[in-house]
Order: structure tokens, then sequence, then C-alpha cells
């Protein structure tokens, strides 16, 4: 009895049928099998949207902070160097008189 | 494992893998990333099979088991993988293809019968292969086909005693 109910309900089974893999699957299995260096020439990321706007919002900020201090820069006057001090030797007079004076230890003398 | 062998293993098993996936999910996106999930795991640890263990289609059959058990358990958290409750009634002649019926039934299936039934039925797999692939002993799977079947007769009662009818068997 059980049998034949097998034999039926297989052939009742087997009406549904499946598709086979599509064509797509082989580049997505055959294509993915690459070395690092080429996933990092042709690689392709799946990026979630939240993760993607914010990434995008975080580079408009980070390009608008920039253009604003580019913006700020050139308006700025520019700074003086400070005033340097400028020597030279054209009022020196050399002693006319010297008179040197010895000084001992313990004592002084002339 | 060398890219012919690869390309040898993928073009003689992807059928197979991907037809397993479709029935077992009812979706097709969801069966092209189950198999291309499992061939890249076998790419990138092929060393996981042993030939001595089983055939490469139960070895790959049993990856991609794995990946459809992960992906169930994180849609349905509280639902166990071998509960009978949520059985479907007998199918409604109207309105629907048979195959559309049987489809119905098939996915109504607590996964560990809807496994074994697939592999049985639609894949003439031999109870030892099924074994390997499922990860279980040759009595659990004949429990777990024997269960299928009888929730799949009653299921699929008003088809099966229409074909009766029909056919004089």
């Amino acid at each position: 009895m059980e049998p034949d109910d097998d034999l039926q309900l297989h052939k009742l089974l087997r009406e549904w049928e499946a598709p086979n893999a599509p064509p797509s699957l082989e580049g997505r299995v055959l294509g993915r099998r690459t070395s690092w260096w080429r996933f990092l020439l042709t690689g392709q990321i799946r990026v979630p949207v939240p993760v993607g706007l914010a990434a995008v919002a975080a580079l408009i900020a980070m390009g608008v902070v920039v253009a604003r201090e580019r913006v700020r820069g050139a308006a700025r006057p520019p700074v003086p160097e400070p005033a340097r001090a400028i020597f030279n030797l054209k009022d020196f007079r050399p002693v006319q008189n010297a008179r040197v004076r010895v000084i001992r230890s313990g004592y002084a003398s002339e | 494992m060398t890219d012919p062998e690869f390309r040898t293993a993928f073009h003689g098993h992807k059928d197979v893998l991907y037809r397993f996936a479709y029935r077992m999910t009812g979706s097709e996106a969801a069966a092209e990333d189950v198999v291309r999930d499992c061939f890249l795991a076998l790419w990138r640890n092929s060393a996981a099979y042993h030939p001595d263990r089983g055939t490469l289609r139960a070895f790959l059959l049993g990856v991609a088991r794995k990946l459809l058990l992960k992906r169930w358990r994180r849609e349905r958290p509280h639902d166990a993988l071998e509960d009978d409750s949520s059985l479907c009634p007998p199918a409604d002649l109207e309105g629907r293809e048979r195959a559309e019926q049987v489809a119905r039934a098939v996915q109504m299936l607590p996964p560990l019968q809807r496994e074994a039934v697939i592999l049985a039925e639609f894949e003439d797999m031999h109870l030892d292969e099924i074994a390997r692939a499922t990860g279980a002993d040759i009595a659990a799977v004949k429990s777990r086909l024997h269960r299928a079947r009888q929730n799949l007769r009653r299921c699929l009662a008003p088809l099966l005693e229409e074909k009766g009818t029909t056919h004089g068997t």
C-alpha cells in the first residue's frame, strides 16, 4: 500500500519543476575568485545606503571646510615680517688711550 | 584546488545546488546568493573537502544547507527546525496550479524534513548521501522522510485523490 502511495506522491511532487542555475551565476562565481591586488583595481563592494550617504555628507563637509580656509587665507592681509636690527661698523671708534689694569689675586695693584 | 578543477566542480554541481536552494527558499535571488557563497567557500577552503568522506556533491550540498539554515534562523529566530505545527492545510484545488500547490506544500514543511524530501524526491539521492549532506545518521534521515511524506500526503490529499480518480490508480 505504502510503496504505491509513495510512487503517486513522487509523481505529484515531480510536477513542481525548479529552474537550473541562471547564466549570470557563472560570472558571479568564476569572476569573484580574484587576487587581492586585482580586487583593489577592479573589485566592487556593496555599501548600505545610510553608510554611503554619511560618507558623501562627510566628504562634502570636508570640502566646504577646506574651501573656506582657502578663501580666508586669500582675504587676510600679508603679515609684515618682524623688523631686524641692522648692525655695521660705521660708527666704530677704537679706544685712544688704553690703560691696562692687572688685578692679582688676593690684593689690587696698578 | 586548481582553477580547472574548480571550474569542473562548478559546472558539474551548480544546477543541483541551485535547484536545492531554490526549493528550500522559494526565491531565485536567495538561491543564487547561496550557490555563489557555497562555491566561494569551496574556493577559499578546498582543503575542507575530503574525497574519502563522500562525494563532492554531498559536501557542497552540506555547505549550501548550512548557509540556508543560517539564513532561515536569521529570518525566523523563534521557529524550531523540526516543528510540525506550521503545516499547511489541505490544498485548495481552485485558483492555483498543481505545481504551485506542490511548491507551497513542500515549503511549508519544517526545514529538516524539507531538505530530506527535496534531496530524495527531486534529486534522487540515496539515504547515505543525504545523511552525509545533512550531517545526520541514516535513521534520522529515514524518520524525517517518513514524516515529510506523511505531511505532504495530508497537505496534498485533494490532488492525490484527484489524480487517483483521474488515472484510476
